[in-house]
Formats: C-alpha cells, sequence, structure tokens
C-alpha cells in the first residue's frame, strides 16, 4: 500500500472523498464512473421507485387477483423493453408492492416508463417472478409516463389510470381498470457530507535527516476484507504534530456512518514507497464521538511475527479537532420543495438564415413535417423543460426582423401579440414560430442584449415575489453576434439573477466567438464597466458539432443545468423546505 | 435636507489572480471598504491565500443615500506586523449595480469586479457577497434623480438608468496599449 500516491507534485495534494460543498453536486464516485464508462454523461440522482394499486380488476374466479408490476423503459427506437418486475402479492385488489425499483434519473433526456399490471394464474404462485412467462398470465392494464412527471410532482406520487393496451380488441366492458400509483425516492443519504479537521500528535520520525512528512489515507473496508481508498490528505513536511486541511466524506460513498474506516498515516518519500507510521480503525460514527469527546486514540502498527498479527501500540495520538455534517440538498430536493424551472425561447430571425420560402433556409417548413434545426431545438428542449414549467406558458420571442409595421425589433413577441409574450405549451410556441415566419420580415444584426435583458426583468420581478423559479432562456441562433460587448454586459448584469442561458447554434457558420461567452471554454465575462460576471450562466453549443456523436444537443446543454440550478441555490444558501 | 443613510452588509469573499511587480502575491493580503474618507473598515489579513486569497469576512458599515461609489482596495502587508503596505489594486463598485438594479437591494447580491493596480492595469479579480438591510428605494431615486439633474439636466435617451461609467486613469510613461492587456 501507498503505492497509489506515487507522483511527488499531485502525490502530495489531497485527493478524493467530495468537495467542499459550495461547489457542485455530490455524486457516487464509484456508480458515477460506472455510467461514465457506459457512456451516460451528465448529472443523474439514483431513484428508487415503488408501486401500489387500487381497484384492479378482478380476474381470478374463487379468489382475488394476484397482482404484479412490470416497468419497461422506451429505448431510442422508441420500442419498450423490461426492466424489472415487483413480487407477487396474493389475493388483493389494492396492493402495495415491497420491491423496489432503482433507476438513475437522467435530468436532461425524458426517459418513458410504461408499467403493466398481470394477475398471476395460482399455478405459477411458487415460480420465481423472473422465471414467469408473461403471456401465461392475465393482463390487468397498464400506464405510462415521464419519470420526470413523477420526480416533478411536490410529493413525488403519480397515480395513473391503467388503461387496456391498444392492440388488443377493443373490450365492451367498462373501462374501469383501476389505478396505479407510483412513488420516488431518492437513495437516502447520497446528501450527508462529513466534514473533518483531523491532527495527530508525537508521530515517530522515519526520515533519517528531518522529520517525518505525515499524510492520512482514509479507506472503506469493504465485505471481503479488502480496503478501498477514499481519500487522502495533503502531505505536511516536516511535522510530528501535524493538522490537516478539512476532509470532506459522502456518507453514501463510504456506506453508512457505521461502516468501517481505515485511518493510515503514512510518512511521504518522493521515491513513492511511503512507510506507514500508524493507522487506526474508526467508523464516522467512532470519529464524531471522539471530537465530542475531545479525546485521542493511539495509533496502531501492525507487526507482523509470523501467525501472530499483533498490533504494536505507537505513542502516537490520532485526534479529530472538528467534525460537522451538512446536507447537500439535490436537484429533485428543489424540486419537491416547490421549485419550478420557466421555460423562455428566443428565435434568430435574421436575414442570414435565408428565406423561409426556399429549401436551403434553415428557418425552411418542410411540407413532409420533417422538423428544421429551429424547430428540433425548441422541440427536445422543451419536451425535457415542460415537465419542471407547473404553468406550461412560456415566453416566446423572436429578434433581428421587421414585424409588420415597425422598425428592426431586436426582441418582438413571438405570438405577434404587443402586449402579452406567453404561449401556451410547446405547441403554441411551435404554431407562433412558424405564424411569425411568415409575419415578419428578415433583417438583422445579430443583437442578443434585448433578449437576455427582457429575459433578465423576467425573473428580477420574480425574485421580487419571492417565488421558487429558476429560469431558462433558450436562444436558438444561426450567426455570431454582431455586438459582443453587448451581450456580455447584459450577460454580467444577469449574471446574479436565478437564470440560465442555452444558446444553440444552428448550420454553418464558425462560431468560435460564441464559444467566449460559455465561461468553460474561456474566461470570466466582463462587462465595459469592470464588472465581472458573478457565475458562469451561459452554456454554447453548436448544433452540428453533436449531430454525429451519441449525445444529443439536449444532453450537452442541459448537462449543466442542475449544476449552475444548484449553485445559484448553495451560494445564498437557500434551502428546498421554506 | 436630512441625510438618511441606510446599513450595508458587505462580505467581502475572494480574490483572484494578484499580483505585485509581475509576480504572484505571496501571503497577507487584506481589503479595505470605504465608502468616503472617513468611513472604511478592514478586512482579516489572510496569511496563506496568496495570490488566491478568501476573506469570507462579513462588515456591517453605514452607507448614505447619496453614496455613488464603493471603493474596495486590496492591499498586502509584507512582514507580519501591518508595517509596509502596499496596494494591489482597487475597484469601485457603482452603488447602481446593486440598488435599483434586477435584484431587489435586500436581497443578498453576489457581484464581482476587476481590480486595477495603481498605474491602471489588470491585476484581478475580487469576489463580495452584500446586502442592505433596509430598502433604500424611494430616497436612492430620489437621490439618483437628484444627482442626475444636477450633472446634466437633460435625461439621455429617456432611459430611466442611472449607470455610471468607470473611467480608467491614464498614466503618463507608458503607451496607451498597455492598458488593454
Amino acid at each position: 500500500m501507498g503505492n497509489c500516491c506515487s507522483d511527488v507534485g499531485g502525490g502530495m495534494t489531497a485527493v478524493g472523498g467530495t468537495a467542499p460543498s459550495t461547489s457542485a453536486t455530490n455524486q457516487n464516485a464509484a456508480a458515477d464512473w460506472y455510467f461514465k464508462s457506459r457512456g451516460i454523461q451528465g448529472l443523474f440522482s439514483q431513484i428508487e421507485l415503488s408501486f401500489s394499486a387500487t381497484s384492479l380488476r378482478d380476474r381470478d374466479v374463487f379468489s382475488k387477483s394476484d397482482p404484479m408490476v412490470v416497468v419497461y423503459i422506451q429505448e431510442r427506437d422508441g420500442a419498450f423493453t423490461e426492466v424489472f418486475r415487483t413480487e407477487v402479492v396474493l389475493n388483493s385488489l389494492n396492493p402495495t408492492w415491497i420491491t423496489k425499483y432503482t433507476i438513475t434519473y437522467q435530468f436532461e433526456i425524458v426517459q418513458i416508463l410504461l408499467f403493466r399490471v398481470f394477475d398471476v394464474d395460482t399455478q405459477f404462485h411458487n415460480v420465481a417472478v423472473k422465471m414467469l412467462k408473461l403471456e401465461e398470465q392475465q393482463y390487468l392494464g397498464e400506464a405510462s409516463c415521464a419519470l420526470s412527471e413523477i420526480v416533478s410532482k411536490r410529493n413525488r406520487s403519480l397515480t395513473l389510470d391503467l388503461v387496456q393496451r391498444e392492440e388488443s380488441v377493443p373490450s365492451t366492458h367498462s373501462q374501469h381498470r383501476g389505478k396505479l400509483t407510483v412513488h420516488a425516492e431518492e437513495s437516502f443519504s447520497s446528501k450527508t457530507t462529513a466534514e473533518m479537521t483531523l491532527k495527530c500528535l508525537n508521530l515517530e520520525s522515519k526520515d533519517l535527516f528531518s522529520k517525518s512528512d505525515p499524510f492520512l489515507v482514509i479507506s472503506k473496508v469493504v465485505e471481503s476484507g479488502i480496503s478501498i481508498p477514499v481519500c487522502k490528505t495533503e502531505v505536511l513536511k516536516n511535522d510530528l504534530n501535524p493538522t490537516w486541511k478539512p476532509v470532506f466524506l459522502n456518507i453514501e460513498q463510504i456506506g453508512s456512518k457505521d461502516s468501517p474506516l481505515v485511518i493510515e498515516c503514512f510518512d511521504f518519500n518522493s521515491n513513492g514507497k511511503h512507510e506507514l507510521i500508524g493507522k487506526v480503525q474508526k467508523s464516522l460514527a467512532d470519529l464524531e464521538k471522539l471530537h465530542s469527546a475531545r479525546e485521542g486514540d493511539n495509533l496502531f502498527l501492525p507487526t507482523p511475527v509470523g501467525h501472530d498479527n499483533k498490533s504494536k501500540v505507537s505513542k502516537s495520538k490520532f485526534f479529530v479537532e472538528k467534525y460537522s455534517e451538512t446536507v447537500q440538498y439535490t436537484f429533485l430536493d428543489y424540486l419537491a420543495g416547490g421549485f419550478e424551472l420557466n421555460f423562455m425561447v428566443a428565435v434568430d430571425f435574421t436575414a442570414s438564415n435565408g428565406n423561409p420560402r426556399l429549401p436551403d433556409s434553415l428557418h425552411y417548413i418542410d411540407p413532409s413535417g420533417r422538423l428544421n434545426a429551429y424547430q428540433k431545438a425548441i422541440y427536445e428542449v422543451g419536451e425535457v423543460l415542460q415537465f419542471y414549467d407547473s404553468d406550461k406558458r412560456f415566453p416566446a420571442w423572436g429578434f433581428g426582423a421587421r414585424p409588420i409595421d415597425g422598425p428592426v425589433s431586436h426582441c418582438f413577441n413571438l405570438n405577434g401579440s404587443s402586449n402579452f409574450c406567453e404561449v401556451e405549451g410547446i405547441r403554441g410556441i411551435m404554431m407562433a414560430y412558424t405564424s411569425a415566419l411568415f409575419n415578419v420580415s428578415l433583417a438583422g444584426p445579430t443583437l442578443f442584449g434585448h433578449v437576455i435583458n427582457r429575459a433578465a426583468m423576467l425573473a428580477s420581478q420574480s425574485l421580487a415575489n419571492d417565488a421558487k423559479k429558476y429560469f431558462v432562456l433558450l436562444i436558438i441562433t444561426d450567426g455570431v453576434v454582431t455586438d459582443l460587448q453587448e451581450t456580455k454586459d447584459a450577460l454580467v448584469k444577469a449574471s446574479d439573477l436565478p437564470l440560465s442561458i442555452l444558446i444553440v447554434g444552428v448550420g454553418g457558420a464558425d462560431f468560435k466567438e460564441m464559444e467566449i461567452l460559455d465561461a468553460d471554454k474561456g474566461e470570466r465575462l466582463e462587462s465595459s464597466t469592470g464588472r465581472v460576471a458573478s457565475r458562469d450562466i451561459v452554456q454554447f453549443v453548436p448544433f452540428r458539432d453533436v449531430q454525429n456523436g451519441r449525445t444529443s444537443v439536449v444532453q450537452s446543454l442541459l448537462a449543466e443545468l442542475p449544476t449552475q440550478f444548484l449553485t445559484y441555490m448553495r451560494s445564498r444558501d437557500i434551502k428546498p423546505n421554506s | 435636507m436630512e441625510t438618511k443613510s441606510g446599513t450595508l452588509e458587505i462580505t467581502i469573499l475572494s480574490a483572484e489572480d494578484l499580483r505585485i511587480d509581475n509576480r504572484p502575491v505571496k501571503k497577507n493580503a487584506f481589503v479595505v471598504v470605504s465608502i468616503d474618507a472617513f468611513n472604511s473598515k478592514t478586512t482579516k489579513i489572510d496569511r496563506e491565500g496568496g495570490s488566491y486569497p478568501s476573506w469570507n469576512d462579513k462588515l456591517v458599515m453605514e452607507m448614505p443615500v447619496q453614496t455613488r461609489f464603493i471603493t474596495l482596495q486590496v492591499k498586502y502587508c509584507k512582514g507580519s506586523s501591518s508595517g509596509g503596505e502596499k496596494v494591489v489594486g482597487v475597484a469601485r463598485i457603482p452603488v447602481t449595480d446593486f440598488v435599483g438594479g434586477y435584484s431587489p437591494e435586500t436581497c443578498l447580491q453576489h457581484l464581482s469586479y476587476r481590480l486595477r493596480d495603481p498605474k491602471g492595469l489588470k491585476n484581478g479579480i475580487i469576489n463580495v457577497c452584500l446586502r442592505l438591510k433596509e430598502s433604500l428605494h424611494d430616497c436612492s431615486s430620489q437621490a439618483a434623480a437628484a444627482a442626475g439633474s444636477i450633472g446634466l439636466g437633460i435625461p439621455i435617451d429617456g432611459r430611466r438608468d442611472f449607470g455610471v461609467v468607470t473611467g480608467i486613469p491614464i498614466c503618463s510613461g507608458y503607451p496607451s496599449n498597455a492598458l488593454f492587456r
């Protein structure tokens, strides 16, 4: 042991554990690696779905139905594949199933689930649920919904009516097939982080001419007895009474507060062969006790002498200077607490898009129904975000065109009204977009400032009313902004609001200049008055860059959104429950 | 006219990329917040942070209604005593950036500003968060209107925005393009 921290420069820094609470979300590091290796990017949470039903149909003659739920997920090609089965509940028309289905909730894709309820025939009651052939069971009904629908409800429960499968002959019986309730719960303990400041006294000196350079490695012990390092502290040079910087541990990463941890103190050697000074075995609960009792514990040195693995008690002592636990709320916690995302759209109507009546224009409305780039972006992003917007009324604007009577406007209402800017639902946006196309003359230049200011005004009014709303503005454009500084000024002014701006670049233009607006790719934005953006609120994605890859525009655009939302809430210490 | 004032709670969070004589600052940075010549407060000294110091120091100050700017001076001291301070960079926060802007002034606002050294060159960024304890809204818009009309007497562009422009001092002896690194 000890070779996991071999390089000098990097090897001396603290590694692992969780980031301190002011930065990005908690993630289960092991699950994260697993999902990344399968190509699932972006933020996610583990959700457990539990099921119950009422008023199921009675299919058995002498007793009630014995229902079971089978869960299917819709794949990219539209087909449903089975993913889970609950257990069979005997003799009940209002069952509550115990087995829960764990699914990864991904914010940026729409996960459609299908639930089918079957009555399991008596002859199969001793067969394992997995082995049951569904064709041999009696179909009771089905229901489907998107995972985000369940998750965005306040009580995280969604009740659906069970209906007949479409392919079957329409039944002459009454349509009442009962109701299925699906309840979502986030896997517990993913949110609690323990922060500890550790120190040691009287360490042994392992180096010849100087004192030890100690650092700690904290490992968790898994069932098979192997210890897996979870984090290590920085190296303190020449110090026999070291106090290290605080370490942060995610309780779920370790298992639980009572999971055994091994804390080893090593003397750092630049050749990578670090010597063990001593170790202790404690759980987080033990560490908390050590802290409150203000006591120290002795380090042990395992001395393998023959078969006797006796541990020599060293005179060095180990202390927990500080111990505190903080709860890091996740995106879903805020949704459950009543927070909403408000979706807004701004469409580029500049002349560079081409004449909308010609097929080579980016705004061409194809009579065959194929969506143009603008429609695709609106539809895909809107589809995901609409679940989080309770009233489904979306402000929609256009910019860079001349409405029928008037000069060029850099922020006009897409619905043609002069008083209000909202449309109803994604359909409303699509319809307003198509009608606006033929009611305005495309002009220019490409300026975002007005639209950003308008969105910022809406966000600011909501802030003044103390509403629990976070605004997302989607700007779809084909060209590079004419006045970059004006856009930067507008963005800097809006950077402290509950607002995120997603920019999709369509068409073939070179969007290099636009990437400056997205602070991931460069520096923080600076306005002409010397003010710097408080946070990065822009996510920019060129549409064509992503068309070949496996990720969609939506996934790249929305992947950062929960982080931006959480950074805003955490920096102001806004908690989900008021 | 009675001088009304509000209470400003300003927390100096951190600073980034501070340099002195073209090398990163090693330690002992601190910030002096001044509202006017007689009304200023100082943060604690960050002994370890180097060129990315963090203070998280909350200061409460009285801010008269006619205040136009709040000045932040980042300084550092060489020795462990407070002798030998040098100014690393200065930023001025126009009051209009947090009063009458997008966020209500009693709401906690996070603001960041570009620091400029005594020669006017860019020297890092400072991050603060602040709020006013009570709303100055009625007083401040009166004051701003009064100040605006005294200044010019003509509303420019009909806009309500009394934004202020921060001037960058031009220092002789340096070619002008050196200011725009």
